[in-house]
């Protein structure tokens, strides 16, 4: 893995990292977090846990007097599920009575707390701690776990002490069972305080501030909630970042940007996690973004898929052993046990097939009756398998491109975020429907081996570097203290207005083909928030003739459009063994729908005329170089400014204004 | 300022043209977004709207 092209990737520690000052990004997932430190360049970085885990599962387990936490939790769902706790952070913020009516609606089966109260049937799920009301406060769910607390010291004996009646009844070592009820809010306050343990080992400093990112239906109650845990665990939150702002963060750094995507964009984020699916669309000029439009799902994810998974290899086994197994859902105790065996066995399955197209394989001990099993599927196989979820996602991407006005081929560039999104067989399903120069990572090759687009780690990292931003920023003036607070929840700076046709120019030609009579170069894009300014820089022809030469043009608004075209694009007509051609091949031409942007001059605003002192001859011809400034103030107001770079720098300019 | 370079090369000027008068029309109605408040280009654009800097003096 050449370590030049994943500068902003997963870093294999020891990487070096920047002195001040000490903060981190969290990806704080329903199923998953990571978190993310920066870097002396100036980059961030997912780090690894003390397990070595860059995906640390939200699990937390408690068993006799241990506490486990991450992936070692998790494999607590399988003997002592009662005592594990998972998909605590979607139950953040929650009360109780909402909560029964959900539970009510999963009458007798065992609540597993997942999912944005997804639709997974929950019993198809490893069964985990129950959710009830918290005995002792109003209207708060809690789990109930059962926990092995140390003895507490002998008492000294005294008269008034009665359990120091009986001085052999209690040895000193023998620890007590007891009922904890842990809120939400207190699990997550547990599990944040060893994330940040994990990046305090890591860093050999004290977190002095993190940035936590939240899905956008994160709801005020569930961010105060999530405040109050982190506050609890003694992490400073400098912001709560919605999952799209801390992509907008990572995918508009200069390392990003060098994937060869435009400063002005349209991008398309695809986050495919364990309980759902989760579409942006977004409007990114200049580094300057905002959510267009988004779409959640809850009927696909990383579930489902091991749902696919793991019946396939459930059906090799018995093929195999000829032992009866059935899963998702399982009904019998020991199918269920399984079940929850393969749904850990899976992860490593996924993984592989993500990394490579090969045979990855599935282990499991003693699967059932004392039988061990191992099986393999190739991610031919494998996508074959959730061709449905990839195809689901597809329709879902349509659905919400279309409710955007949009089409498939005004999208630039798709981002994939989350676990599920490694695999590439849904880009595969995808990129097809775009426009062939539309950029992903996996076109762009940066998704594997920790790459800038790896869909794990683009999260954290994007929090990582707000963090950064956030904390250097000063707070001594009155002014520096409003700069600051745009960043807080709520806070009215995020306002904007955005042009809603795209301005540009267009440079008159002599028979020029087509109805816009020359050439057109768009500046302001639409949907590009004000105020905004612009500096384009390029060459001009002025053509072979001497005397004065001119440089002119006419600012416009545009409309863009999509045009379809059917066209007669059939194989050629396959030859058979005699050289002939084979008369059935040739009446099945196949028709083939060819997309094409198209732009359409709609409202003249003013033109423009400079004349060129700067030409130079290149092979019998007359060319220039300019810059075209366009000024695009907070009152609507538009002024247009070009000058020519010369010989001796910047030449005269002419302006020209549009007024609001 | 950024300068964005183009690859895109103009023809030469259309010989019987020269600049229309201004159409005297605005540009088209805006629409109302919410931006998202994450890195440095917003922070810029926070910071010019607070300290009532235009762009080129917000460049300095
Ligand atoms: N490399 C990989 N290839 C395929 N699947 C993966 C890979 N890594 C993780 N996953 C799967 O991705 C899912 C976790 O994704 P992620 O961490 O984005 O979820 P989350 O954000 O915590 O959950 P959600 O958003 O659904 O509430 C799991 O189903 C996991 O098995
Ligand atoms: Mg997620």
């Amino acid at each position: 893995m050449a370590p030049k092209t994943q500068p902003n990737g997963s870093a294999e520690a020891p990487i070096e990292v920047s002195s001040t000052p000490t903060v981190v990004g969290i990806n704080f997932g329903n199923s998953y977090a990571s978190i993310a430190v920066l870097t002396k360049e100036g980059s961030a970085d997912c780090i690894a846990n003390e397990d070595g885990e860059r995906q640390i599962a939200c699990a937390v387990s408690f068993h006799g007097e241990e506490t486990y936490i991450g992936n070692q939790a998790k494999h607590q769902l399988v003997k002592n599920s009662h005592n594990t706790i998972t998909g605590f952070r979607n139950l953040l913020g929650k009360k109780w009575v909402p909560l029964v009516e959900y539970l009510l609606s999963f009458a007798g089966r065992v609540f597993s707390g997942r999912g944005k109260f997804s639709e997974v049937p929950q019993n198809e799920i490893s069964v985990s701690a129950p959710v009830i009301q918290h005995p002792e406060i109003a209207d708060e769910p809690a789990y109930k776990v059962q926990v092995l607390q140390a003895a507490p010291s002998p008492l000294p004996t005294t008269a008034t002490n009665t359990p120091a009646a009986s001085h052999a009844a209690t040895p000193r070592s023998e620890p007590i069972s007891v009922t904890r009820y842990l809120t939400p809010l207190e699990v997550t306050t547990i599990f944040l305080r060893s994330l940040i343990q994990s990046a305090e080992d890591f860093l050999g400093k004290k977190v002095t501030g993190a940035v936590i990112s939240v899905p956008n239906w994160f709801s005020d109650a569930q961010k105060a909630a999530l405040e109050k845990a982190a506050n609890d665990a003694g992490v400073i939150v400098l912001q709560l970042l919605e999952e799209a702002g801390a992509v907008a963060v990572t995918t508009t750094t200069d390392v990003w940007q060098a994937q060869g995507v435009a400063q002005d964009r349209t991008q398309l984020i695809v986050d495919l996690g364990s309980s759902g699916l989760e579409l942006a669309l977004l409007s990114i000029r200049h580094g300057l973004a905002y959510t267009i439009d988004t779409l959640s799902d809850h009927t696909v994810g990383g579930d489902y898929i091991d749902n696919k998974l793991i019946k396939f290899f459930a059906k090799e086994f018995t093929k195999k052993t000829k032992t009866p197994l059935t899963v998702a859902p399982a009904t019998e105790t020991q199918d269920k046990r399984a079940e929850a065996k393969l749904r850990l066995a899976v992860e490593h399955t996924k993984r592989t097939l993500s990394a490579s197209p090969g045979a990855a394989t599935c282990s499991v001990e003693s699967l059932k009756e004392g039988l061990d099993y191992t099986g393999t599927i190739n991610r031919l196989r494998f996508d074959m398998e959730v061709r449905t979820i990839y195809d689901h996602v597809f329709t879902k991407v349509q659905e919400l491109v279309a409710r955007a006005g949009l089409d498939l081929f005004d999208v630039d560039e798709i981002v994939y975020v989350g676990g599920s999104a490694s695999l590439p067989g849904l880009d595969e399903t995808l990129a097809g429907g775009f426009s062939e120069t539309v950029v992903t990572p996996f076109t762009a090759g940066t998704v594997v081996g920790g790459g800038v687009g790896d869909p794990t780690t683009i999260l954290a990292r994007g929090c990582a570097l707000q963090a950064s931003l956030l904390a250097n920023l000063p707070e001594t003036t009155e002014e520096e203290r409003e700069v600051k607070s745009a960043f807080a929840s709520g806070s009215n700076w995020t306002k904007a207005s955005a042009t809603g046709k795209t301005i540009g120019m267009l440079f008159p030609e002599d028979g020029a083909e087509g109805a816009l009579g020359g050439q057109w170069v768009p500046a302001l894009w639409k949907e590009t928030a004000l105020p905004a300014r612009r500096t384009l820089r390029f060459d001009v022809d002025l053509g072979d003739g001497e005397g004065e030469k001119k440089v002119g043009f006419e600012v416009w608004e545009a409309k863009e459009g999509i045009k379809v075209e059917t066209v007669k694009a059939g194989p050629p007509p396959l030859e058979n063994a005699d050289g002939e051609v084979d008369e059935d091949e040739e009446e099945e031409e196949e028709e083939e729908e060819v997309k094409e942007r198209t732009v359409e001059k709609e409202s003249f605003l003013a033109a423009l005329s400079l004349v060129a002192k700067e030409g130079r001859k290149e092979k019998g011809r007359w060319k220039t170089t300019v810059e075209v400034q366009f000024l695009l103030g907070e009152d609507k107001s538009l002024s247009v400014t070009a000058w020519e770079i010369g010989k001796s720098g910047k030449g005269e300019t002419v302006t020209l204004t549009v007024s609001a | 300022a950024h300068v964005t370079k183009l690859s895109i090369v103009p023809p030469p000027l259309k010989s019987d043209w020269s600049p229309p008068a201004p159409s005297g029309k605005a540009i088209s109605p805006l629409v109302e977004r919410k931006l998202l408040p994450a890195g440095p280009a917003y922070l810029a654009h926070v910071k010019r709207a607070v300290h009532k800097l235009t762009f080129e003096e917000h460049d300095k």
